[in-house]
């Protein structure tokens, strides 16, 4: 017992002295923790470039990343959360846009408004800072947007006797219908190819990549303050908009489990795709293909399309706010998003930005419809901070929904009601436990 | 002098006992830290009206949360499927490994080579085969294997994984070539503790070898098979990884397990109280079946 008391005073002894003889220097620089999703060679090796020039221009801000596997979508979320129930956040992490809300609501994240005056913001485009914005205030300040489009193999719908021409001369005033999408799914459609490609993945893409279709018939998810969702996403516009989409499916116009990258390997002849497809397919494909805007409802004609990507946001853990701020400003400007946004191959959220060399693309071609469709028709995701669970609500009733239209062969209306209606009484129940005053 | 000598011995024994101490408590440590007390903070919080993003406005509500339990019909959806997963995974699992360790018992040339093969699904991990496996269930034929034997066989292809009919019954069936592996090592072992001179004498009897097996190496293996039914049932009731990579918990939640109902609770809607209301449930559900289990399992004896 005796040695057991004296080795434990021993090693009480040894640890305050060393706790007591690490040197105290007056001026410590402020360390500052990054987390952002684990991405492409490229963006990595630009992390490392740029945090190593930060680092060296400023010894009393030192900056370091660690990258998050992704891994599903909603997995990052879910070591948010962990780390947020452990006292583990980063000073500063990266956020899907439409997750902004959530995580301002329920007050993990600072605002940034002293850090981006709106001089400075009126040079981001107008979806990029209304997606970051939770109650009037500033939350997240991204460099990358993205956009979805309709995307074409041209070869094979010159086989099928679709007009190519004509959809390459669309304009964002004069994109196609749903009718005519439709229409060319089904000519497409054969053994060996599905005619359209929708269902981007099963959970945020399905919310994402669709969105439009529904603003577009006339009902957006969720009221524009963000707090209803009954009327909406349950709305008749919202089931009609459904069953055009699950009629795809049923009819076998468009695969329920799309292998990935579909329309790259040629199985299936369109596809409603993000805007970095651009990049893979000028990289990778071995078909002629073109791309244009997103499609329109026939009776209103009102051109949507998606936007929002991740954004940097300042957690309420960080015990330098002034110092993460002023690494953001810098993190923001023209050159370094830029270089980031050519570096990940999605279109920038600074208009300066496209008068740098890097982003020269831009200017012409299929980039430059994206950039198109960013300043004219992109609609931000529902900014409430019941997202998150209506995000993974809605995924799984069109799983649902879709799932039924591809073993029935049909489209049940009832049915769309009944799991949309699902989705509403997910969302109003998760707002007015948490966040109804 | 014997005195000394009894004292010394004492001293002895209290060395032992604190060596015994030491050895044990590594163990005893780890299963505090990472067992007993996340049990007991789960009970806690199952108290609470608890937002996972805001600890700081935690509400106590008593068991407000176990009595929303009772009422949710998702929650009886998942123990329905968890249990029906169970019943028909746990035989099927536990019969294929006895008839693989049976054939891979034989001592003839390569019999190393059917062993490995057979075991191999259990080295890889669960995430791996369970991608691969959406792709053999893929409802176009143009992608999914299953398919496209079934339709060049001329057969209409099947939404295996899209039809709430189907979607749980080929998760079991996928599962149990993927665990059945690891019964079998587990009988092989027990096979080989039957002595072999109780064959002999059963084919000098004039016994047939399915007579053998029926009244040798079936109460021989008693034992093994009671603890192997015993570890494929828990695990069993832990289903979480395949509906979540493969089917999400749907079609129409067919595929939602009482563990994914936790994680989806939990971690996407954020509900962490309640979330740990369900994961208090599903511990006294795990203990009284295997309580109840080996009760049965005794009592044939």
């Amino acid at each position: 017992m005796k040695k057991a008391i004296s080795m434990a005073m021993a090693v009480t002894v040894a640890l305050s002295t060393a706790a007591t003889t690490v040197p105290v220097m007056a001026d410590d620089p402020v360390e500052l923790t990054i987390w952002s999703p684990t991405d492409t060679e490229a963006i990595e090796a630009w992390w490392e470039e740029k945090i190593a020039e930060w680092n060296e221009a400023n010894p009393d801000i030192q900056v370091s990343r660690e990258a998050i596997d992704r891994s599903d979508s909603y997995a990052y979320d879910n070591k948010i959360a962990t780390a947020v129930t452990s006292n583990d956040l980063p000073d500063i992490f990266y956020v899907d846009g439409p997750q902004v809300s959530y995580y301002a609501a329920n007050g993990i994240t600072v605002p940034l408004d002293d850090y981006f005056s709106e001089e400075d913001l009126s040079d981001f485009v107008d979806s990029a800072v209304a997606q970051n914005t939770y109650d009037g205030s500033l939350y997240a300040i991204g460099a990358t947007e993205s956009s979805v489009a309709f995307y074409y193999n041209k070869d094979y719908l010159k086989e099928c006797g679709v007009d190519v021409d004509d959809l390459d001369s669309r304009t964002v005033d004069n994109p196609i219908t749903w009718s005519e999408f439709a229409e060319i799914a089904e000519k497409c459609t054969t053994d060996d190819y599905v005619g359209a490609h929708i269902i981007m993945d099963h959970g945020e893409g399905l919310p994402y990549a669709l969105e439009p279709m529904y603003i577009s018939a006339g009902k957006d998810y969720i009221s524009e303050d963000g707090t209803t969702a009954d009327g909406y996403v349950n709305s008749e516009e919202a089931v009609e908009t459904t069953a055009y989409l699950a009629d795809m499916i049923a009819k076998g116009y468009a695969n329920v489990e799309p292998i990935t990258d579909e329309f790259l390997n040629g199985a299936c002849a369109t596809m409603l795709g993000g805007s970095w497809e651009i990049a893979t397919l000028t990289a990778n494909a071995d078909f002629d293909w073109g791309v244009t805007y997103y499609p329109v409802n026939d009776d209103t004609k009102e051109a949507v399309s998606p936007c929002g990507d991740w954004a940097a946001a300042i957690s309420k853990d960080c015990e330098n706010v002034d110092a993460a701020g002023q690494f953001l400003q810098w993190l923001m400007n023209t050159e370094n998003v830029a270089t980031y946004a050519a570096a990940i191959a999605k279109p920038a959220t600074r208009t300066s930005a496209y008068d740098e060399e890097v982003m020269a693309d831009y200017q012409e071609g299929n980039l430059a419809l994206i950039k198109a469709q960013l300043e004219n028709t992109a609609v931000p995701r529902p900014r409430t901070p019941s997202y998150a669970v209506f995000s993974s609500a809605y995924a799984e009733a069109m799983t649902n929904i879709f799932s039924d239209a591809a073993s029935t062969g049909e489209v049940d209306n009832d049915y769309i009601q009944s799991e949309l209606d699902t989705v509403s009484d997910t969302f109003t129940d998760d707002y007015e436990t948490y966040y109804a005053e | 002098m014997a005195k000394t000598k009894a004292k010394k011995l004492t001293g002895r024994k209290r060395d032992e006992r604190i060596a015994a101490y030491f050895f044990v408590a590594p163990a005893v440590i780890l299963l505090i830290a990472f067992l007993v007390v996340p049990m007991i903070y789960t009970v806690y919080f199952s108290g609470f009206k608890y937002q996972i993003m805001r600890p700081d406005a935690m509400k106590f509500i008593g068991i407000e949360n176990y009595i929303e339990l009772f009422q949710d019909k998702n929650f009886w959806q998942a123990l329905k499927n968890t249990v029906y997963f169970t019943v028909i995974v746990v035989p099927v699992q536990c019969a294929l490994a006895l008839g693989l360790a049976l054939l891979v018992s034989k001592k003839f040339r390569g019999v190393a080579v059917f062993r490995t093969m057979y075991f191999s699904p259990q080295l890889t991990s669960m995430v791996v085969i369970s991608v691969l496996w959406s792709v053999l269930y893929n409802a176009n034929p143009n992608t999914g294997l299953f398919n496209s034997i079934l339709t060049s066989l001329g057969l209409d292809p099947i939404s295996f994984l899209n039809d709430e009919h189907t979607a749980m019954n080929s998760i079991i069936f996928m599962s149990a070539w993927q665990g059945a592996g690891y019964q079998m090592m587990i009988f092989l072992a027990g096979l080989q503790g039957i002595p072999r001179d109780q064959y002999e004498a059963a084919s000098v009897d004039g016994a047939t070898k399915f007579k053998q097996f029926l009244y040798i190496t079936l109460p021989g293996l008693k034992g093994t098979i009671k603890y192997v039914i015993m570890i494929t049932m828990i695990q069993a009731m832990k289903l979480f990884t395949q509906p979540y990579i493969m089917t999400q918990g749907g079609p129409k939640n067919s595929t939602k397990t009482l563990v994914y109902y936790i994680y989806s609770e939990g971690f996407q809607r954020g509900n962490f109280g309640y979330a740990c209301s369900i994961a208090a449930v599903f511990f006294v559900i795990v203990v009284c079946m295997s309580m109840a289990m080996k009760k049965i399992t005794t009592s044939t004896d």
